[in-house]
């Protein structure tokens, strides 16, 4: 028998069964649903398996995913592979649904879920660049009741979130994408599948009568967790969108962001290509307006 | 380590096993249940030869807890494909196409194509690519898997096909 194999897993069949077990020291165990990050993670002892687990993976409660007043509410356990193909999330909120089917290759997006691609709070997640850039938020939830925040207080840090050790992620909140704004995702690694980024971003903006009016944009792999940049959209909304304006955000993209060079990517080639990420979403906000 | 029973409905037949609830599905299927032609290659997710198709979904059976899948799942191995005309024609496909070389990535690979054709899908080579990127062939056979995946298609059976 594997050292994996002696991971005890409870396997409850409701939200509140399964919070009542994180509840107690006794009974807590690591939450697993998708497994795709942790599953690699025990096998190859990166981190040592828990004494125990608990599968949140079929809880329908997680499930969820609907559309009410200007949100779209995405349950934790929906996989890639859902925000990929659901109409109304290509719809509502087109770049989250792109980055989804950029993940890993089909398997992975079956398996693999939007609370543990935020959980895991990879600085290289793929999903968390368009949930910021949308202004999403996240509930958690206890024994204790539910916590909403926004995704960008949540993210607290390289591989850390601001979860209890009672806590489950429950859904998010994603404001829609009005018909007026755009969006897009961006990747770029080694290959299109199966491939970690090298740098990846999303953006969504707004511009009327010539004039930026919204202008969110966030990166991965640039910091120790995937980030907005509100220099590059304080220096753009407001504005005209011209090629004097590119120039300028470009450049102040590259100089507001401070990757690393690690076994992907170089801090050098991440800075450029932060800005020319940046100048190709104002490019296509811009597009025909 | 106290064990769990699940039972599943494994290439159309019902099938109870007893197993640690953490071991991997890929160890399920081919120490406990002997069905061998499932592989595994990588065991970290990376080269979707260990591919089974659970509920109509493709998973790679490396990096699944046996225990999290649930009583009453249908599961599709390699071996389960004779059983359906799809599953026959899709074989024959990649014999006729030539798409195994040294094989040891087809049974992952033609349960990813099948799972893609029940789809249904636009078939163009964009989207068998994109079907197939989570399984890599060693010997880079990849031209003629595709081909053999339109071949198929073409002759694809109505009623093997699901709604997405």
């Amino acid at each position: 028998m594997t050292a994996m194999e002696s991971i005890d897993i409870a396997f409850p069949q409701t939200l509140p069964e399964a919070l009542a077990l994180m509840a107690d020291e006794a009974t807590r165990g690591q939450p697993l649903a998708g497994g795709t990050d942790l599953m690699v993670q025990w096998e190859s002892g990166v981190r040592p398996p828990p004494a125990r687990a608990i599968d949140i993976k079929h809880l329908h409660e997680l499930h969820e995913i609907s559309e009410t007043h200007d949100e779209l509410v995405i349950g934790g356990a929906v996989t890639h592979a859902h925000l990929r193909r659901t109409a109304m999330i290509r719809h509502y909120a087109p770049a989250l649904a792109e980055a989804a089917a950029t993940v890993g290759g089909g398997q992975i997006q079956a398996m693999g879920t939007i609370a543990g691609s935020i959980a895991n709070a990879s600085p290289a997640g793929d999903l968390a660049p368009s949930l910021l850039a949308a202004d999403a938020r996240v509930v958690v939830a206890s024994v204790r009741g539910e916590r909403n925040l926004s995704l960008q207080s949540f993210i607290r840090g390289y591989r850390k979130i601001d979860l209890a050790p009672d806590e489950l992620i429950v859904r998010f909140v994603i404001p829609v994408k009005k018909p007026t704004e755009r969006e897009q995702f961006r990747k770029l690694g080694p290959r299109a599948a199966q491939a970690i980024s090298k740098i990846m971003g999303s953006y969504r903006g707004e511009i009327r009568d010539g004039t930026i009016t919204r202008f969110s944009v966030a990166l991965g792999s640039v910091a120790p967790t995937a980030v907005r940049l509100p220099d590059v959209e304080a220096l753009v909304v407001g504005r005209t969108l011209d090629a004097a304006l590119l120039d300028e955000a470009e450049r102040c993209a590259a100089a507001s962001v401070k990757p690393i060079t690690d076994i992907r990517s170089t801090a050098e080639y991440r800075q450029w290509v932060s800005g020319r990420l940046i100048r190709g979403f104002l490019e296509h906000v811009g597009a025909d307006n | 380590m106290k064990k769990i029973t699940r039972t599943w409905i494994i290439n159309g037949e019902e099938r109870s096993v007893e197993f640690p609830p953490a071991r991997r599905l890929l160890d399920v299927l081919r120490e406990n249940l002997v069905l061998t032609g499932t592989k595994e290659g990588c065991g970290e997710g990376e080269c979707g030869a260990c591919t089974v198709m659970i509920d109509g979904e493709i998973v790679v059976s490396c990096l699944l807890a046996a225990g999290q899948v649930r009583d009453g799942s249908e599961i599709l191995t390699v071996e389960g494909l004779e059983r359906t005309p799809g599953g026959r024609l899709l074989q024959n496909a990649y014999l006729e196409k030539g798409a195994a070389q040294c094989g040891f990535c087809i049974p992952g690979m033609l349960v990813s194509s099948y799972a893609f054709l029940r789809r249904r899908p636009d078939i163009t080579d964009a989207s068998i690519k994109d079907a197939h990127a989570g399984n890599i062939c060693r010997c880079t056979g990849y031209i003629k898997i595709i081909d053999a995946v339109k071949a198929a298609a073409e002759r694809w059976p109505a009623d093997e096909v699901v709604k997405s």
